[in-house]
């Protein structure tokens, strides 16, 4: 075991303050604003409303708005850098949906015009440009990502993973995020006022912030990551906590996580979004965390705008230049200060010692995060890394065409395919139906799939968190959404779909159902989701106690699902699902373990399978360990993914039986998550049926399953007995 | 039947529909019992689904949130406020 800390020793921002470190740290100086009309798209029916949106021409290519704003911040991060970053992490909310809506609007039905609509495809484009060979998250929790991908980027330094990992978090302006935050009448018509007696919601805006942070003191540190903490409200869809409840866990956390005492916090960058709640629950929460003197506090919001996934990696930048410049940014927008919240906001610029500051970002679902960032050598946080240890299985279900777990492992054990697309009642009968009367096909099946994995672990004690993988998130509600937007000339857009449009808000749900008030995680990666999903589950849960629930589902949609996924596209049947485990640190609880053994992107790696050999321990353990592979290999990748099974098979003289999983369930992203789950049903029988094995009976003789994910990236996931 | 009836049973169903309350039939609404946070789980987004239809239907806008508690307070409140402004009943 060796110490870490994370030292920030690289950033790039753009934002409507300007690009760069010295254009922003000037504008902050000065205490400007980036609000403005926006000109980025027109409106129909109303003029434009003020936004924090980009000044000038950024366009340079054919990429999507997003992943541009993302590449520049990178490459400020990255400038000094002579090594590739080791993994990526953004939070990214919305990906390439500002090109999508366009195509859409028109109507344009190519697929290769929706190549980078997924949200992942952000931090896969960074990771290919910077020739990163290790994992890529993108956490889409909303308004607290860009804080929530810095987080899981401290505990992989901490794990010991890596030794350098690239972090931040991006969102451009788009249409989906302009009309949804109007619709939900949460815009300020004069601009973001944030802590103002007369505010009245916030400036949507864009942006991207990127950090790279490294577990050694390299010479350009300029400041570090002292610690981070999450939380999950577990009371609204969208409305905060009014008591500021869940903010206050998630500030108390990062505290903890830091190692400092309260009284070391010199400023408070607050998330500060100007609408009425937002502003009075954080108000309420710092009261009770400060009763008596408070540090120094503002919103820069009013300055930015609300660039949502790009925020917290934004104000992280922020956090990093006050506390290595000594400069606490303005409140910027407001004029009198709302007495009700018992703040005494920082209204001007001022320049005085900074070396402690706590960043808050929250988010829809009740999604909160914090992070303290502290000026270099001032505090010692360093961390003895602890090595990933697998995840004991309480529980697990799946769903897939053929219908739930029992009737999934009833067809497979036939030989009958289960692909397909199981109907929505079914998947809502386990359901109270007024709790879920908004809720539309994905959202109904997470909470089908979360109830399920968690009576099937027979415990009383709800799950606590939610780790929670979608490639491609809720489908029917983005593209009712924008449909209700196109056909009503931008009038009258739905805002029950806008909230739940969002990827996380199924695994808001769950928190919703189960009470769930710790860290609710979701990730989306593609056809690795749900193994990323697997490994933020790996890096977060050090402090929970309790159990919580890892899954991966996606549904599928009429229209988009053949233009955005180009696996869908190889199928004949579409397909969806998906697979939810109920999983505990505590490993004596159970003799089935789960753990994401391997997480490697394919792109500038020949020996990829070499390593993956290398990493699960030679042929021999290989041979010794696994009695089935459960092969998926993306039918939009099946070329490349055959040859990589061949190399795999051919290196590692795999002789026991073997699943091509995603020819009997279909194609989606999520996929995997219920090969997971068939092997952990097949280890659990001791026997997988002989249908897969020549026809012959095959017993497991206490050897586990390998879930193998196959193409761009390639992901090991080991079921074993213990 | 009165105007204010028909426009009372006719919003009854339209909230039903657009609220997707499967399980409650129009005539359990009551004209005085609180509409908002009451037995009928309306929140702050089914407000918003509502002032949608109002603005379609109604011609009315409520862009107000001050004036929107007052209006959402119970169905009666909300059947007053539209006969008052309406600038055309729907069918």
């Amino acid at each position: 075991m060796t110490d870490v800390q994370n030292y920030i020793c690289g950033m790039g921002i753009i934002s409507s303050l300007g690009h760069g470190i010295t254009q922003t740290k000037y504008a902050l100086q000065k205490g400007w604003s980036g609000i403005g009309p926006l000109t980025l798209f027109s409106t129909v029916a109303n003029p434009p409303l003020p936004v924090g949106e980009i000044p000038g021409s950024i366009d340079s290519g054919s990429l999507p708005r997003t992943h541009q704003l993302a590449l520049l911040a990178a490459e400020q991060a990255i400038v000094k850098c002579e090594q590739s970053p080791d993994a990526v992490v953004m939070g990214i909310t919305t990906g390439g949906i500002l090109t999508t809506e366009m195509h859409l609007q028109k109507k344009a039905y190519d697929p290769e015009l929706y190549r980078y609509h997924a949200v992942g495809s952000v931090a896969e484009e960074i990771a290919r440009r910077y020739r990163c060979t290790g994992p890529v998250i993108t956490v889409s929790t909303a308004c607290s990502s860009g804080t929530v991908a810095i987080k899981i980027a401290i505990e992989m330094l901490r794990a010991g993973l890596f030794k350098r990992v690239l972090a931040g978090g991006a969102d451009s302006l788009c249409r989906l995020t302009y009309y949804g935050f109007n619709s939900l009448q949460l815009i300020d018509p004069e601009g973001a006022r944030p802590l103002d007696e007369n505010r009245r919601g916030m400036s949507v805006a864009e942006g991207a912030a990127m950090l790279l942070l490294a577990a050694d003191q390299p010479d350009n540190a300029v400041a570090e990551v002292l610690g981070a903490g999450l939380s999950c409200d577990a009371h609204h869809s969208v409305t905060p906590h009014p008591q500021g409840k869940g903010a206050l866990t998630a500030m108390q956390a990062a505290i903890k996580d830091a190692g400092v005492s309260i009284s070391a916090i010199d400023y408070i960058n607050l998330h500060g979004t100007g609408t009425p709640d937002n502003d009075l629950s954080e108000a309420h929460a710092i009261n009770t965390l400060f009763p008596g003197q408070k540090p120094l506090l503002s919103s820069v919001k009013g300055a930015f705008g609300h660039s949502l996934a790009a925020s917290g990696a934004i104000e992280a930048v922020v956090s990093a230049i006050s506390v290595s410049s000594h400069l606490v940014p303005a409140n910027t927008g407001c004029r009198i200060p709302d007495p009700d919240l018992k703040l005494e906001p920082v209204m001007q610029p001022a320049n005085v010692p900074v070396d402690c500051v706590l960043s808050n970002s929250f988010g829809f679902g009740g999604n909160n995060a914090a992070v303290i960032i502290g000026a270099l050598d001032k505090f010692d946080c360093s961390i003895s890394t602890t090595k990933i240890e697998s995840l004991a299985i309480l529980g697990c279900a799946c769903v897939t065409g053929a219908g739930t777990t029992e009737a999934t492992m009833a067809n497979l054990s036939k030989g009958a395919a289960c692909k397909g697309i199981f109907s929505v009642q079914e998947i809502s009968k386990n359901l109270s139906p007024r709790a879920v009367r908004r809720l539309k096909r994905l959202p109904r099946m997470a909470l089908s799939l979360a109830l399920a994995a968690y009576e099937s672990s027979s415990r009383k004690e709800n799950p606590s968190s939610v780790f929670l993988g979608t490639g491609w998130g809720a489908l029917s509600e983005t593209y009712d959404f924008l449909t209700g937007l196109f056909e009503t000339d931008e009038r009258f857009p739905s805002p029950t779909d806008f909230v739940a449009s969002v990827h996380n808000a199924p695994g808001g749900q769950i928190a919703l159902k189960f009470r769930s008030t710790g860290p609710n995680i979701t990730t989306s990666g593609g056809d690795y989701s749900f193994e990323q999903a697997l490994l933020s589950a790996h890096l977060l849960s050090r402090d929970i106690n309790e159990s919580f629930f890892v899954m991966g589902v996606d549904e599928s949609h009429a229209v988009v699902s053949h233009l955005f996924d180009k696996s869908v596209v190889a199928d004949d049947i579409l397909s969806d699902g998906g697979g939810s485990f109920c999983l505990t640190r505590t490993h004596d609880l159970s003799e089935l373990h789960i753990k994401l053994a391997f997480y490697e992107n394919t792109e500038n790696n020949h020996g990829v399978i070499s390593s993956l050999i290398g990493q699960l321990g030679g042929p021999e353990r290989i041979n010794a360990s696994y009695g089935i592979l459960m092969v998926g290999i993306p039918g939009g990748d099946r070329r490349e993914g055959e040859k990589q099974l061949r190399t795999f098979l051919s290196l590692s003289g795999f002789k026991n039986p073997l699943i091509d999983y995603r020819k009997l369930i279909g194609e989606f992203a999520s996929a995997s998550a219920v090969a997971a789950v068939m092997a952990t049903k097949f280890i659990g029988d001791g026997k997988i049926p002989t249908l897969f094995c020549n026809n012959r009976s095959f017993r497991l003789d206490g050897k586990g399953a390998l879930v193998l994910g196959l193409g761009k990236f390639i992901t090991a996931v080991e079921v074993l007995r213990r | 039947m009165n105007p204010m009836e028909k426009l009372l049973n006719e919003l009854k169903v339209k909230i039903v529909e657009i609220l997707n309350l499967i399980d409650v039939h129009p005539d359990d609404i009551k004209e005085d019992a609180q509409l908002v946070g009451g037995d009928l789980e309306i929140d702050s987004i089914d407000v918003l689904e509502l002032v949608i239809m109002i603005e379609k239907d109604y011609g009315i806008k409520i862009d107000n949130r001050d004036l929107g508690v007052k209006i959402f307070a119970t169905l009666g409140t909300l059947a007053g406020y539209i006969h008052e402004n309406a600038v055309e009943l729907s069918n």
